[in-house]
């Protein structure tokens, strides 16, 4: 009988915890969140110097055909993770990375699963969850918290600075957008010429940065683990930069995040978000700014979906959540037309 | 967007070699395989919808007519492509890497004519997405 993922993920916990006696793994679940990578969450359970350890897990792998193709790298996420730890920024600790594709057919880290809860913005519980946690206040105000450490993170003295440091200018946006790009060219199928017109419009436009910091990439609820209405860590670690800040200003305050919720992310009011977070970064948000990325999410919004359908329908990645993406494609598009005036 | 029978292929093939032979329940099992022979037939009756692509055709053949003239002299790039989508794809890069060469009205007036037709063929597939605007 073939081994089970769950025994060689046990296996190779025996092999990092060689003190551990009686090693053992209960509530052992595949979440069916991720689109990028398999995750898997379990509690680990030993005896060592006489005393019984109980340790909530969770183990992140690399499934070798994910959304963002060859633009995710576990390596690098479990690097930014390890550098995070000693910081303010609220995160699971890192134990092990492993490279080696033999132990699970891809490569993997192990981390610590944080205690709380992730409810989906995009649900109705979700949605109901948040609004009743805005009216009590704390969420949305521990929301604009863990934000700002991370903007006012000193990233070089942490060592972030290994995720490339764009120029001063226009350098940051113009990566991003080449970025993107590279993961349309890699899943196009057919020509796209209102995504040619967008792309060549946020080229022609890209914003100058005013300062750098450690960006998340995708701050928003469905994104945060939250305990006791407050943010218990900031995850989903997939594409992360240093950059403009404003580009994760601008992805809160998008409409692409809150799906009809008055709320920002569905959990803060807009002034409240606005006001909180200048005053905690000392940053003034450019709003102009903030809209030439909400247009580049949106571009990026259209390559996730091109290249899930893509790999849909190259017969690389079977699950029919990926084929349902290419209806999404235009609908994004149109929005992204319409922020464009056309 | 993808095409129609790509996309039933490749729904056929997972219902057939991964949902199905994951389900333990015999009656459950049955109908997966029974919808994957279903979507069999299906992809023979499905079309792609012809007033979509002929509404398609007739937007960009307008277009790179009105094009001609409102840039007149300085002549559209050559195109090799028989796909107008893709040449129009060309169109517009050629167009913002020209712009300095342009008057800023000539490049605007072509801008604005170009996102019309892109609307155009936008609001055609929105009308496959769902959304009709």
């Amino acid at each position: 009988m073939p081994e089970s993922t769950q025994d060689k993920i046990l296996a190779y916990l025996r092999s990092k915890l060689p003190q551990a006696q009686d090693l053992t793994l209960t509530q052992f679940t595949q979440t069916a969140g991720g689109w990028s990578h398999e995750i898997y969450t379990f509690s680990a359970h030993w005896q060592e110097s006489g005393q019984k350890v109980t340790r909530a897990l969770c183990l992140r792998k690399d499934p070798g055909v994910g959304l963002l193709r060859d633009l995710s790298d576990l390596k690098e996420q479990y690097r930014v993770l390890q550098a995070l730890e000693p910081t303010p920024v609220p995160t699971p600790k890192v134990y092990w990375y492993q490279e080696d594709p033999t132990i699970l057919g891809g490569p993997f880290f192990v981390m610590e699963k944080v205690e709380g809860e992730v409810p989906n913005p995009w649900s109705k519980v979700g949605k109901q969850y948040y609004a009743e946690a805005a009216k009590r206040g704390k969420l949305p105000r521990s929301f604009v918290e863990a934000l700002a450490a991370l903007h006012t993170l000193d990233w070089r003295a942490v060592g972030l600075d290994f995720l490339g440091v764009p120029d001063p200018g226009t350098d940051f946006a113009l990566r991003e957008v080449r970025k993107w790009e590279s993961l349309v060219q890699q899943s196009l199928r057919k020509p796209e010429p209102v995504l040619t017109e967008v792309l060549m419009w946020l080229k022609a436009n890209a914003p100058k940065t005013q300062r750098l910091a450690f960006v998340h990439g995708a701050y928003r609820t469905g994104n945060l683990i939250v305990k006791d209405d407050a943010i218990a860590a900031v995850i989903d670690w997939e594409l992360q930069v240093i950059g403009d800040p404003l580009y994760d200003v601008a992805y809160v305050l998008s409409d692409l995040n809150r799906e009809g919720s008055p709320l920002l992310s569905c959990v803060v009011e807009r002034e409240v978000f606005l006001d909180y977070y200048q005053r905690l970064t000392g940053l003034t948000v450019d709003l102009e700014a903030c809209r030439y990325y909400e247009i580049l999410y949106m571009m990026r919004s259209t390559a996730f979906w091109l290249s899930a359908s893509g790999l849909f329908a190259e017969g690389k990645n079977k699950d029919l959540r990926l084929a349902r993406t290419t209806y999404s494609v235009p609908v994004v598009l149109d929005m992204a037309a319409k922020a464009l005036g056309f | 967007m993808l095409a129609a029978h790509r996309l039933l292929g490749e729904i056929i093939a997972s219902l057939r070699n991964v949902i199905a032979p994951a389900i333990p329940d015999p009656y459950p099992k049955a109908q997966a395989y029974m919808a994957a022979v279903i979507l069999e037939f299906i992809s023979q009756q499905v079309e792609e919808r012809h007033d979509v692509v002929r509404e398609k055709e007739r937007t960009l053949h307008a277009l790179f007519s009105d094009l001609s003239a409102v840039l007149g002299g300085t002549g559209l790039p050559e195109s090799s492509t028989v796909d107008q989508e893709a040449r129009l794809c060309r169109l517009i890069e050629w167009l913002y890497a020209e712009k300095e060469r342009f008057e800023p009205e000539v490049f605007a007036i072509a801008n604005r004519r170009i996102r019309e037709a892109l609307r155009q063929l936008l609001d055609q597939e929105l009308k496959v997405a769902g959304k009709e605007t």
